[in-house]
């Protein structure tokens, strides 16, 4: 996912970065103890992203996100900008933004977030070393809880993104599918076939009666044929479906046959109380087609020649 | 009255699932198809309970805002069954008979979700009040 749709998505404004703080108990005191630090952080920076690089790069799994040593370069460079950002005395949109950045580019290159959240581990245990060695005691632990609610909410922010990137892949492939789902194929001149496979929900039944409708009128269609063989589950919703989608294609001079009822679905519709009566119906798919090629006025394929 | 009609229907598991989109209504009624072929239901008694959940969990959906599915599975006397008990909080049914006797719609549809539903199953009970939402509890019982 690219940065800029990740902020864009995650929607980090005044207002929701103040409720993130709020959560994470990130307080201005917080950020102004880090603040008193910062020449201490900039004076350990290399050796910092130094000793985490050793780590990612010691493990054949993280080290293989990173190929060469002009990619090593540039991430520690960046790294160490982002080391340093802890230590600005700011929690606000610009600094969340900076953070998702972080975030989209490891979900870019396809970093398992286990092996991004495992670095964050290493990460803060570097800060806490690097606070005890230099501070005392009481400063130490002060500076180190600070610390640790700052990349706490850096991590949020992370995995949020993270987690945005994963529904946009849904969003999109739910797009694709329903694409590829109502594929309308032309069997003879003037005879349309629709197999509806799956699930149908209103969306789809929308999406199916246009491209339908469409490809009729494209076709000079006189003749459709609904194949419902591949439909789990034939309740009223998907039988007012197929009505409406008769009485639209009557509009355009065309006739519906429906294909592929099987016996369980012949007794369930009866149940329901579903009159079909207005549609042509068929068992086979092939009897179907041998109605659609009389209504055209020719006789069935095994008659001809 | 055999003394199996008698005996007590046992629970032998129970699941809530929630009911706020078209999803979840797929998700529940695959749920009940799972639970009817487990339970050994023949293909038209599976497609009897998986249809009628389908249309008692979409008039949750549609007329009742969503709400909550719960489905069991149980055991009468070595007889397997499967109950849906779907909630809602929604304005309720207003004209309950009307709306089991069919092709009665305050929404442009068929109207015969619930009595179509009803005929689908061997038991079914809907208790339902102006503001105080529905609660329709179905069940199927494997042929024996």
């Amino acid at each position: 996912m690219r940065p800029e749709d990740a902020i864009d998505r995650l929607q980090l404004d005044e207002r929701e970065v103040r409720r993130r703080r709020d959560y994470f108990q990130v307080t201005d005191e917080d950020l102004a103890r880090l603040a008193s630090h910062r020449d201490l952080a900039t004076r350990h920076n290399d050796e910092v992203i130094e000793a985490l690089y050793q780590f990612i790069l010691g493990h054949p799994e993280s080290r293989a996100f990173f190929p060469d040593a002009a990619t090593v370069a540039r991430v520690k460079q960046l790294q160490r900008r982002y080391f340093l950002g802890l230590f600005q005395g700011r929690c606000d949109p610009a600094y969340a933004e900076d953070r998702v950045r972080v975030g989209a580019t490891h979900e870019t290159i396809r970093m398992p977030a286990r092996l991004y959240m495992g670095a964050y581990a290493v990460y803060l245990e570097l800060i806490r070393a690097m606070f005890e060695r230099e501070l005392e005691p009481a400063a130490a632990r002060a500076a180190y809880a600070s610390a640790q609610r700052l990349v706490a909410f850096d991590m949020a922010l992370a995995m949020d993104t993270y987690v945005a990137a994963a529904e946009d892949t849904i969003v999109r492939h739910q797009a694709a599918v329903r694409e590829l789902s109502t594929p309308v194929i032309r069997v003879f001149d003037r005879i349309l076939l629709l197999p509806l496979v799956g699930t149908i929900d209103t969306a789809r039944a929308q999406q199916v009666m246009e491209t339908l409708l469409t490809r009729v009128a494209e076709e000079q269609a006189r003749v459709v044929i609904i194949d419902i063989s591949g439909v789990p589950v034939v309740d009223t919703k998907v039988a007012e479906h197929m009505i409406m989608t008769t009485n639209a294609v009557r509009l355009l001079g065309a006739k519906t046959v429906v294909a592929g009822i099987s016996p369980v679905v012949a007794k369930t519709i009866v149940q329901l109380g579903i009159s079909l009566t207005a549609l042509e119906t068929r068992g086979r798919l092939q009897d179907a087609i041998t109605l659609a090629l009389e209504l055209t006025g020719r006789a069935p394929a095994g008659r001809q020649a | 009255m055999a003394p199996t009609e008698a005996a007590e229907a046992k629970v032998l598991t129970r699941e809530a699932l929630p009911v706020r989109s078209e999803d979840d209504v797929v998700l529940v009624r695959r749920r009940a198809r799972e639970l009817a072929q487990r339970r050994g239901f023949d293909g038209f008694a599976q497609a009897a309970i998986t249809t009628a959940t389908s249309e008692i969990v979409r008039n949750a959906l549609v007329h009742g805002g969503g709400g909550e599915a719960t489905l069991e599975e149980l055991d009468r006397g070595g007889r397997a069954g499967v109950r849906l008990t779907c909630r809602d909080e929604g304005p309720g049914v207003l004209d309950l008979e009307r709306a089991l006797r069919g092709g009665f719609s305050v929404t442009g549809t068929l109207g015969l979700g619930l009595s179509g539903a009803r005929r689908l199953v061997d038991e079914f009970e809907v208790r339902s009040a102006p503001g105080a939402g529905t609660t329709v509890v179905l069940t199927k019982w494997a042929r024996r």
